[in-house]
């Protein structure tokens, strides 16, 4: 993807990271950022560099006021579980992955919220499930728009 | 999706790379805590998204102005007016209230004091996540808002400012696992605390004794230790008090004054005491 498809794509998905909508949109709405990362490491030919997932996630942090690096680390542990069993992933069913999706985005969600643990005390909630269920759910159509809007825009193809 | 064949070779194993960010990270974490101007410069990085998400808000309450039926703005129209009453008639006892206030301060050789000026912000963007629960306003050290300044909304206190850039600022709820502020019961002068606990609908008053005065229903105040926030402030609600067998301490829930689920408009207070020479 060229950098300006990603340049407004992750602008995008900050933006809806941080919508003023709420508790409920707030508590509930998936990782956009996550998901975007995933749709871009699976559909790139070049493996994605670790760094500079970091820098968006130390980015990401940045903007939202988290803890620094929070959101860095745990995007980087989301990445490289995707490596690790890219090859199976490919040959799963399509209903298979979504659940590997939601193992993905689960575990990069967890690891944002344990890494305040080397400061200072954490809270469960529930919505911390929710979050990925719902990424896991939107998958299908993110990959059907973003795969359609690469169709008839070649020119955002690298 | 289309899934080409890719080569992950690195010239590190992912594994070594994970453990070194993973190390960076933590310095990192530990570095922001004792420098919030690390903060401030992401605040100030976010003006662009904080546009936007205004832009983005305004044109949704718009939407749904324009699309909302003429029966729902008949109903509305009619609550507002019932409203409008509720208060005309809790108005003409203040003046009543005020007279009698005057005569009891006099009465305790103390002063009556302005309560303060008061500016009106709006919230361009929320992180209410389990731990850190924050919103951001649209005002910033230009509007002359500083760091510990006290926020309300209709109903009473919800926060502190954490964070100021030169357009906006980061406001840590009541909520926020971070938060503690000094509290007494209303009308009384045992000195408590009101902690955060990540739930935007119950906050928790630690280390009181299992004979606590403190029983649902009692209405707490922010006290004015430390300062930061004028005394009088409503705070909360004591909603449950449950002493567990063998606990040395009563369990006490407190229900926020404010409804910290639905935020619209903030009102950052610049207290009597403070700022108030310059202005």
């Amino acid at each position: 993807m060229k950098a300006g498809a990603l340049f407004v794509g992750f602008l995008l998905a900050f933006l809806l990271e941080s919508l003023p909508f709420g508790p409920l949109y707030a508590q509930l709405h998936p990782d956009f950022v996550a998901l975007l990362i995933l749709y871009w490491a699976l559909s790139s030919e070049q493996a994605l560099s670790y760094v500079l997932i970091w820098l968006i996630g130390l980015l990401q942090d940045l903007l939202l006021g988290d803890l620094l690096g929070a959101q860095a680390i745990s995007l980087v542990l989301m990445l490289v579980l995707l490596y690790t069993w890219m090859n199976r992933v490919r040959r799963l069913p399509p209903w298979e992955q979504l659940f590997f999706i939601f193992f993905l985005l689960l575990a990069q969600q967890l690891t944002a919220w344990l890494w305040p643990l080397l400061l200072r005390p954490i809270a469960w909630h529930n919505a911390l499930l929710i979050g990925p269920a719902l990424g896991a759910a939107l998958w299908p159509l993110l990959t059907y728009l973003l795969d359609q809007m690469q169709r008839h825009w070649p020119q955002l193809r690298r | 999706m289309p899934m080409p064949g890719m080569s992950l070779s690195r010239p590190l194993p992912s594994l070594l790379r994970l453990v070194l960010l993973g190390a960076v990270s933590a310095a990192l974490s530990f570095y922001s805590v004792g420098h919030p101007n690390l903060q401030q410069f992401g605040l100030s990085l976010a003006r662009p998204i904080l546009w936007l998400n205004s832009q983005v808000r305004d044109a949704w309450l718009a939407g749904s102005q324009y699309l909302q039926g003429q029966a729902a703005l008949q109903s509305e129209n009619a609550d507002l007016r019932q409203r409008l009453h509720a208060l005309e008639i809790q108005d003409l006892a203040l003046p009543v209230l005020r007279a009698e206030n005057r005569q009891l301060l006099a009465l305790l050789d103390s002063f009556p004091t302005a309560p303060g000026r008061v500016t009106v912000a709006q919230i361009e963007a929320q992180s209410l996540l389990a731990g850190s629960q924050q919103i951001t306003i649209n005002a910033g050290s230009a509007e002359g808002v500083y760091v510990g300044q006290p926020a309300l909304a209709p109903g009473g206190v919800i926060g502190q400012v954490v964070t100021v850039s030169c357009d906006n600022a980061r406001i840590s709820l009541l909520s926020d696992l971070s938060s503690s502020i000094p509290a007494q019961p209303l009308g009384g002068d045992e000195p408590i605390l009101v902690d955060g606990q990540g739930n935007l609908q119950a906050l928790s008053v630690p280390f009181q004794s299992r004979d606590t005065k403190l029983v649902p229903g009692t209405e707490l105040v922010t006290s004015g230790l430390g300062g930061r926030f004028p005394p009088g402030l409503p705070l909360g609600v004591v909603e449950t008090v449950e002493r567990k067998n063998g606990g040395p301490f009563a369990q006490i829930t407190v229900r926020p004054s404010a409804n910290l689920a639905a935020l619209n408009t903030i009102l950052l207070l610049w207290p009597q005491t403070r700022h108030s020479s310059n202005r």
